[in-house]
């Protein structure tokens, strides 16, 4: 047995491969203890596929998490495993993996397009393959046109660019995202945005995380939520919800003659409350939310009331995550 | 586990609204709960008083809300509730409006230069054995703990010559012409080992981590000159240098008079001796830290200015060392700050000159321009240094 | 998905990544200031040297009279030592040999200074005789054969060297009188200064100073800038290994510092060629001597780089840590100037880098230690007794030259001291990406 410190892989790509059979990450129990806090408390957690949010507020464990699986920090106890192998020991997984860390301190002299190659380089390419993959992932950044300006350059926005860039120029699996969307202005954030959700179409597991709760609503739902460093939720976003019985789901409904509606929809049992906010707005609180929606169409419909809009307003991260944490996050 | 949910297609209804809120503010639409049974679970009370205070208190168009309005709303002025209204009442008009930003200078009283000054300088002295002022590294201030004792050596032999009773032990030690010099000039082992260094670790981060850290903004911010700002750091670099090289060194002269009980007489023929140490002492101070600022003001880095300086003073007298042993000629000595100083010293103390080929007044022009030079780099590059970081 | 690329194997995948990473921080270096700013100051503290080297070479070495054969004692116009040939009496005016028939022109004072040079054979080797009468007062004395075999060696007018295999040194020479008494000062001091300034400048200056100072402020913070500024995580999450990363900076730091160390090198020899003492144009001897100390930096500079970027990894002061190694190895540097034997050099990397340069200057300049005896004995004449009298340039070449301490020829001392040299940055690598593997990077 190979004692922790020595790296038993070379980092060439060509001995190693792959573990098909188990997901793409997979951590058991893992912890991280700094004397005596813990920055991450048994984490299992096992991510394959799509887009996955990983939210937290700061101090949550987020970026500990990254660290651990990029082979940065060692866990304390448990097991990471990226493809099948771990990170600490052997930085073989990384030819198939592309991180984007959080802060954006790079090398300012450098420009975008030799940062780029510079990185693909270290993947294994030639000289000649680097320069085309670091235009072709330029160009799908946007970046091409400012290509061969220095870093130190660039905005904020474009920093970012360029390290999503740099992290796709080996067309990976499997890319870690740390808070990316930090300090974007909104043209980036947007692009950005699309970015992550076209390689998630693609097939690759993407990981994200941020604290800000409604971008990540926009790019996906699956979430896992961490909190002081331990593992509150896991899954779909709405499933989440669903399964958070206890608070009520308010459905809002925009329509002209709301006092009527009211009438016809407080028969419901799953409704125990209805108020209106103002003179055309009607809001309804239930327990069951599917109970209420799968009757709320008919109703409306055959009562022949006038409705401009149906929403769920705490339906989303916020509500989930204030009640989660007890309304300590933010 | 939760793989289950993961694969869960999406039966649920999706939101309708998914385009940006149309409201720019940090309120979402206010939530009137009032008429509807409190939910039994909303842990935290203030969201319920908050969310009561937001009344329906709606200002119209004709009432703008201004730069000033907001200005007193978030510094704080006694009506702040309707002022939060005002600003959310933003979003029911349909017009865009431009507001004018007033913005009051402060009157108040500023405190005298002086005390602002002594603030910076206290900051940064107070570092070496407080918390909460200049955080000094703990093997800077081991070391510089360690010095002061190894430089108060001689004294503490002065003493023992005066338990031991040995008058030769006392001649060799005691408080003389040589052995003033020698405290604070003599080459092996201080201006080897000990002040050196010491002036190294000193100047290691002064400036450099300011420009490195952008904490120069938090200077240039507020009323203080540059002049004062590199004053200040200058003068405690050389106090703490001084504390360890002159401080020591009075008390060594104290200790021979007190242990010995010399009287006027003998403090009066030796007082200009320890005048000329001293003042050899404080040219090697000012030497030291001049260089060593400039040469902070010019890096980022911590380590650095610390090893230029180690790699000036001593790498200058390596090579006048080895010119003069290979060709016999002593001019390289000019170049060299610890040997100008030496000879200067040895002149001031009126000890034999171990520089020989040329006067000493060489070496003051040495040390003149050398100080010079340094001061301008200082000064010119603290006076370009930006308010944001670099 | 990325296809392996075709025909790859093991050496050309890490020199792929290697060498990006060599590139990467050779690039670096261009754009710091600190770079040009500790290249500069090196090459002007090394050519300040250099300057009063030039000015000492071509300065005029007074001629000194070591017998005193060139005075006119008596004031008849003819020199004692011409004097002493013919047999007139020195101290008698009236007694000279323009009385004789026919009468003899005086010699001018010139030509009895410096007259009686050394004759030695400098490549010999063990117990021999050297030494001739050029100016014939001892050969053409008019004195008794025991009087000219002062020595009692059945030879007259010659010198006996002793060789001390014990030792390893040559003995004080063992002179009858009056021969090589008068020694041309200036070829001596010239050759002697020559000699000592490429060991001083090779050892002190190229070893010591640019061997340990670029390492100190280019090496150190290879790694360790990185970690500080978080820009090491973009390296590590890449499929190389942290003993590769290791390896690729230190290959770029020495691409910048080994081109300077050779060109320094090289146009120092250049200068010292032409400007110093030869028989020729240009002293194409002393290359040999050039090339060893040009590839004992750059051993030198490697081992230090591994140790100092080792140092800097370990701990975010590192720098403080590499401080009192220098000062240690200045230590081992005087040692190995006064006795190169000691074992305790072993323990250094300057001690090992020393005797390379010292095995060449045996191999470039056979016997020095004969070179510098011939100079501290300078003639034997003088008040200061045997050694009182040195020639100018001998006790600098003393103190600068030693031997190499390991008892070997010079030839296998430089292949012994290559090879433990280069182990030591093997065994440093090593070290260093260890620490490096073991960092946690936050």
């Amino acid at each position: 047995m190979m004692p922790d410190l020595q790296q038993v892989g070379e980092g060439q790509t060509q001995q190693w491969a792959p573990n098909t059979t188990v997901p793409v990450v997979l951590l058991e129990n893992v912890s991280k203890t700094y004397g005596k806090i813990h920055a991450l408390s048994e984490i299992t957690l096992a991510l394959s596929g799509g887009v996955t949010g990983i939210l937290g507020s700061n101090g949550a464990g987020k970026s500990t998490l990254f660290n651990l699986l990029m082979g940065k920090l060692k866990p304390s106890s448990g097991t990471v495993k990226l493809f099948g192998t771990d990170p600490w020991k052997n930085p073989a997984p990384y030819a198939r993996i592309g991180f984007v860390p959080e802060h954006e301190k790079m090398h300012d002299w450098m420009t975008a397009h030799g940062f780029v190659s510079l990185f693909a380089r270290l993947n294994g390419l030639t000289r000649e393959e680097a320069k085309t993959e670091a235009d072709r992932v330029l160009n799908f950044v946007g970046l091409t046109d400012v290509a061969h300006k220095q870093l130190g350059r660039y905005s904020k926005g474009m920093r970012q660019r360029v390290k999503i860039a740099h992290a796709l120029v080996n067309d990976p699996e499997l890319i870690v995202l740390d808070e990316p969307l930090q300090g974007c202005d909104p043209l980036a954030r947007t692009t950005i945005m699309n970015v992550i959700r076209e390689l998630g179409k693609m097939g690759r597991t993407v990981l994200v995380s941020s604290h800000i709760l409604h971008e990540i609503e926009r790019i996906t739902e699956q979430i896992v939520i961490l909190h002081n460093g331990r593992l509150l939720a896991l899954g779909n976003l709405h499933a989440i919800r669903e399964k958070m019985d206890n608070i009520p789901h308010t459905i809002s409904i925009g329509c002209e003659n709301p006092k009527e509606l009211a009438k016809d929809i407080i028969n419901n049992d799953a409704v125990y409350g209805i108020s209106f906010p103002s003179g055309n707005n009607l809001q309804i609180q239930t327990h069951n939310l599917n109970e209420v929606h799968r009757e709320l169409p008919a109703l409306i419909v055959n009562n022949g009331h006038k409705v401009s809009s149906i929403d769920n307003p705490d339906d989303d991260l916020e509500s989930i995550l204030k009640y989660l944490t007890g309304g300590l996050a933010r | 586990m939760s793989d289950d949910e993961e694969i869960l297609p999406q039966s649920l209804p999706q939101p309708m609204t998914i385009e940006p809120q149309p409201q720019p503010l940090a309120q979402p639409q206010p939530q009137p709960m009032a008429s509807v049974p409190q939910a039994p679970i909303l842990p935290i009370p203030q969201q319920v008083q908050k969310v009561e205070s937001v009344e329906t208190r709606m200002a119209t168009a004709e009432t703008p809300v201004t730069g000033q309005a907001r200005m007193d709303t978030a510094w704080g002025s006694s009506e702040g509730d309707e002022d939060i209204s005002q600003m959310a009442s933003i979003s029911q008009t349909d017009t865009g409006e431009i507001f004018k930003q007033n913005y009051e200078p402060w009157r108040g009283e500023l405190n005298p230069r002086w005390m602002r000054n002594w603030a910076i300088l206290r900051h940064h002295i107070l570092g070496i054995f407080k918390k909460g002022h200049r955080p000094w590294g703990v093997p800077t201030r081991i070391f510089l703990v360690l010095v002061f004792f190894a430089s108060l050596s001689d004294a503490a032999l002065t003493l023992l010559s005066s338990l031991i009773g040995d008058s030769e032990f006392h001649s060799y030690w005691g408080v003389n012409r040589d052995n003033l010099y020698g405290h604070v000039l003599g080459f092996f082992p201080r201006n080897v080992m000990y002040y050196p260094i010491v002036a190294a670790l000193l100047v290691g981060g002064v400036i450099s981590e300011d420009r490195l850290h952008g904490t120069s903004a938090l200077y240039f911010s507020r009323p203080i000159n540059r002049f004062d700002y590199v004053g200040m750091k200058y003068a405690s670099v050389a106090f703490i240098q001084a504390i360890i090289i002159i401080f020591t060194l009075f008390l060594y002269y104290l200790t021979e008079i007190m242990v010995f009980g010399r009287g006027w007489a003998w403090i009066v023929d030796t007082f200009p001796i320890f005048l000329g140490a001293l003042m050899g002492g404080v040219l090697l101070i000012i030497t030291y830290t001049s260089i060593g600022l400039a040469l902070s003001s010019v890096s980022k880095g911590k380590f650095f200015p610390g090893i230029g300086l180690l790699a000036i003073i001593l790498g200058t007298k390596t090579l006048a060392i080895i010119v003069k042993n290979l060709f016999d000629r002593e001019i390289l000595y000019l170049l060299s700050p610890y040997d100008c100083l030496a000879h200067v010293g040895q002149t001031l103390v009126n000890t034999q000159p171990t520089y020989d080929q040329y006067s000493w007044t060489w070496s003051l022009a040495s040390l003149i321009v050398m100080n010079a030079i340094a001061l301008y780099v200082l000064s010119s590059r603290v006076s370009s240094m930006e308010v944001t970081r670099e | 998905m990325m296809s392996p690329p075709k025909k790859d194997n093991v050496f050309r995948a890490l020199d792929r990544k290697l060498g990006a990473v060599a590139e990467f921080t050779m690039r670096q270096y261009r754009t710091k200031l600190s770079t040009w700013v500790i290249l500069g100051v090196g090459f002007i503290a090394i050519f300040i040297v250099v300057l009063f080297y030039v000015d000492s070479m071509q300065q005029e070495i007074e001629a000194i009279d070591n017998d005193g054969d060139s005075m006119d004692w008596d004031g008849d116009g003819y020199p004692t030592g011409q004097e002493r040939i013919y047999g007139t009496d020195p101290d008698n005016p009236e007694s000279h040999p323009g009385t004789f028939s026919p009468p003899i022109a005086p010699d001018p004072p010139e030509k009895w200074i410096n007259e009686d040079d050394f004759d030695w054979d400098l490549s010999a080797r063990g117990d021999t005789t050297v030494g001739y009468d050029d100016d014939g007062d001892c050969r053409l004395a008019d004195s008794t054969q025991s009087q000219k075999d002062n020595n009692r060696n059945n030879v007259e007018c010659d010198i006996i060297l002793d060789y001390d295999e014990m030792r390893g040194e040559w003995s004080e020479p063992n002179s009858d009188r009056l021969v090589d008494e008068d020694p041309d000062e200036e070829k001596y001091a010239k050759e002697a200064i020559h000699r000592a300034f490429l060991l001083a400048i090779g050892k002190m200056g190229f070893v010591f100073l640019l061997g340990i100072f670029l390492p100190l402020f280019l090496a150190t913070g290879l790694i360790r800038e990185e970690m500080d500024n978080s820009t090491m995580h973009f390296m590590l999450a890449k499929p190389i290994a942290r003993r590769d990363i290791f390896l690729g900076r230190i290959v770029g730091y020495l691409g910048i510092v080994w081109p300077y160390v050779i060109a320094m090198g090289l146009i120092v020899g250049l200068i010292s060629g032409f400007a110093g003492p030869s028989d020729g144009f240009f002293r194409f001897a002393d290359l040999g001597m050039w090339m060893a100390i040009i590839f004992a930096t750059m051993l030198a500079t490697l081992v230090y780089g591994m140790l100092f970027c080792a140092l800097g990894t370990l701990w975010k002061h590192g720098i403080v840590l590499a401080l009192p190694f220098a000062a240690w190895e200045l230590g081992m540097a005087i040692l190995s100037f006064n006795a190169p034997s000691a074992s305790i050099l072993r323990f250094s990397v300057i001690g090992w880098s020393l005797n390379i340069i010292d095995a060449a200057s045996l191999v470039v300049w056979p016997n020095m230690n004969l070179f510098i005896n011939m100079g501290l004995w300078g003639g034997g004449h003088g008040d200061g007794g045997w050694w009182g009298n040195s020639l100018e340039g001998a006790d600098a070449l003393s103190a600068f030259a030693s031997d190499t301490g390991l008892g070997i020829s010079p030839i296998a001392t430089i292949v012994v001291s290559t090879f433990v040299l280069l182990f030591q940055a093997l065994i440093l690598w090593l070290i260093g990406s260890a620490i490096f593997k073991g960092k946690e990077i936050e």
